[in-house]
């Protein structure tokens, strides 16, 4: 039972970080990012490949960090041709093909194999501590990232990033370089998501393309949506509502004695239904963007 | 001689087949007030869109204070001194009328100064905040300046467009429409505002409908029509013109009396 809630906490944890990352772009600039989970995969791999070439397993994190903001660098170049719709699009393809080449390339992401025997952050730890520790780390940065992105949002980058998603030719008017905005939040939100990523690959041990399928990309989006899209506080709420919902079905099939597929159907049903009823009843999520007026 | 301020060489700009502007050529004054003429679809917001760098003309330049700005982006225009408003000003849901007025300022908007907030960042963000609060007090905003900016009155927004723009202390100010769907009474306080702006040495370009506005406020006119400027007089002048009275009232009329003329002939 305490691996169990360690095990859910670290993963709430990862995911909670992917997805203030996410809520840096969907959130504060309206960006639809549909291809966010490339972020993740680019921290994981580094992380990977920091430890297949022999270096010091911690320059890993830095690397996908920096990676995944040259990626966010490309993303918004590709955007300025695309309206936002059509861009959200591409960032969906962006990420498959990444996630495809990671797939079919052996010398530097192993291929389908992936990059196993990452080691974990702290394995010299006697026993459980490790996991404990790493646990610890975990909810240590989604804090420290949480107090980051709300300082972020709150201030003058936040309140351009907040115009240009809601009257792009007012901002532009105004004087604001909408590229360069969007250039910078792609880099905040891939280099948090980046370290997600990386979190994510020393966790399991192993860097695969398993991180980065589409649907992990929509179980973020469900995720922000359902908590509050724009706010922190609500993003860390989706975070955990739908990590609940993961972490419960399993004790539901062993109460109910039901197999492992309904299990999984159940699982996704489960959010679907939250997210349907979201969009239905609360549209801007259970703790919807507050009103930004300057005390 | 003053020198222009603005000036636009034989500018022509097609979508598609439609010939929107064709030779349009005028200069503003530094310290004038124009006023923009012209009825609906002779051209004048594609002008306003291609002089605030929106749209990209076919032919022809723009100047603005003796350097070409025509293919310099609309974010940058801004930085050459040149500021606009909208005609229909759609405001932001989650910002407030004093957090859109702030967000007008673009000075220390970077990643980095915001996150840290050394004491030039506290030092900008204050002085920001005055500013917009004494230009949302100028033009009679204060009362909503906590309400999201998206639920102000149009008229509000038309005056909240204005604090956007004055915000960037332009030297020329170009205005769509303020006046359309704000009440007489606040007319009157736009007008002494813009001469206020005027007297402290902004020049104003502002495209309007109304003539009694037109009359009070500027002290040129240039009319447009069907893409050409068909005539560039004082204000008064307007009524005697028999270009303008032509553009004002339309091809229908034209197309009347050649109705008739045909008629005659068979």
């Amino acid at each position: 039972m305490y691996d169990f809630l360690i095990f859910t906490v670290t993963i709430a944890g990862i995911y909670a970080i992917m997805a203030l990352g996410l809520n840096v772009l969907a959130g504060y600039s309206g960006l639809l990012n549909f291809g966010h989970i490339a972020f993740a995969g680019i921290g994981a791999y580094a992380t990977g490949i920091a430890h297949a070439r022999g270096w010091p397993v911690l320059v890993g994190i830095p690397l996908g960090m920096i990676a995944a903001m040259i990626l966010g660098v490309a993303m918004a170049r590709m955007g300025r041709r695309l309206a936002a719709d059509y861009w959200g699009i591409a960032t969906l393809a962006v990420a498959e093909i990444l996630r495809t080449v990671a797939l079919n390339e052996d010398a530097l992401t192993g291929g389908a194999n992936g990059i196993a025997g990452i080691p974990g952050l702290f394995e010299s730890m006697p026993g459980q501590w490790g996991q404990f520790y790493f646990t610890v780390l975990v909810l240590a940065l989604v804090v420290l990232i949480a107090i980051l992105s709300v300082r972020l949002g709150d201030g003058r980058f936040g309140r351009a990033l907040r115009l240009m998603r809601e009257q792009p030719a007012l901002a532009a008017c105004m004087g604001y370089d909408l590229l360069k905005l969007k250039t910078h939040a792609l880099m905040c939100g891939g280099a948090i998501t980046a370290l997600a990523g990386s979190l994510y690959a020393h966790y399991f041990n192993f860097a695969g393309t398993e991180f980065m399928l589409a649907a992990e990309t929509f179980v973020l989006w469900t995720m922000v949506m359902i908590g509050g899209i724009g706010r922190t506080g609500g993003v860390i709420l989706g975070v955990v509502l739908v990590q609940a919902v993961y972490a419960f079905v399993p004790f539901l099939r062993d109460m109910l004695g039901f197999g492992s597929d309904v299990a999984g159907a159940l699982r996704l049903g489960l959010i679907g239904t939250l997210l349907l009823l979201c969009l239905m009843w609360r549209r801007e999520g259970l703790l919807p963007e507050k009103l930004r007026n300057p005390a | 001689m003053t020198r222009a301020i603005l000036e636009v060489r034989n500018l022509a700009k097609a979508f598609g087949a439609f010939q929107v502007l064709e030779d349009v050529a005028f200069q503003v004054q530094k310290g004038e007030i124009v006023g923009l003429l012209g009825p609906n679809g002779s051209g004048k917001s594609t002008l306003l869109n291609i002089i605030s760098g929106f749209i990209a003309p076919d032919k022809g330049t723009v100047m603005l204070d003796g350097r070409d700005v025509t293919s310099v982006p609309t974010f940058r225009i801004v930085n050459e001194g040149l500021a606009r408003t909208f005609q229909l000003p759609i405001m932001p849901q989650k910002m407030s009328v004093l957090e859109v007025a702030m967000a007008a300022d673009t000075t220390m908007h970077g990643v980095l100064p915001t996150l840290f907030r050394g004491a030039g960042f506290c030092k900008a963000e204050r002085d920001t905040r005055e500013r917009a609060m004494q230009l949302l007090d100028e033009l009679l905003l204060t009362r909503v300046m906590h309400l999201p900016a998206s639920a102000i009155s149009g008229g509000q927004k038309k005056l909240l467009g204005i604090v956007c723009a004055l915000m960037a202390r332009p030297r020329l100010l170009m205005l769509d429409e303020p006046t359309a769907g704000v009440h007489p009474n606040l007319r009157q306080d736009i007008v002494r505002a813009l001469h206020r702006l005027n007297d402290q040495g902004m020049t104003l370009v502002i495209v309007e409908h109304d003539m009694h506005f037109i009359r009070e406020a500027c002290n040129r006119c240039i009319v447009l029509d069907q893409g050409h400027i068909v005539a560039s007089c004082k204000p008064e002048e307007l009524a005697s013109n028999e270009r303008v009275v032509q553009a004002y009232l339309g091809a229908s009329v034209e197309e009347a009396r050649a109705q008739i003329m045909q008629k005659e002939v068979a």
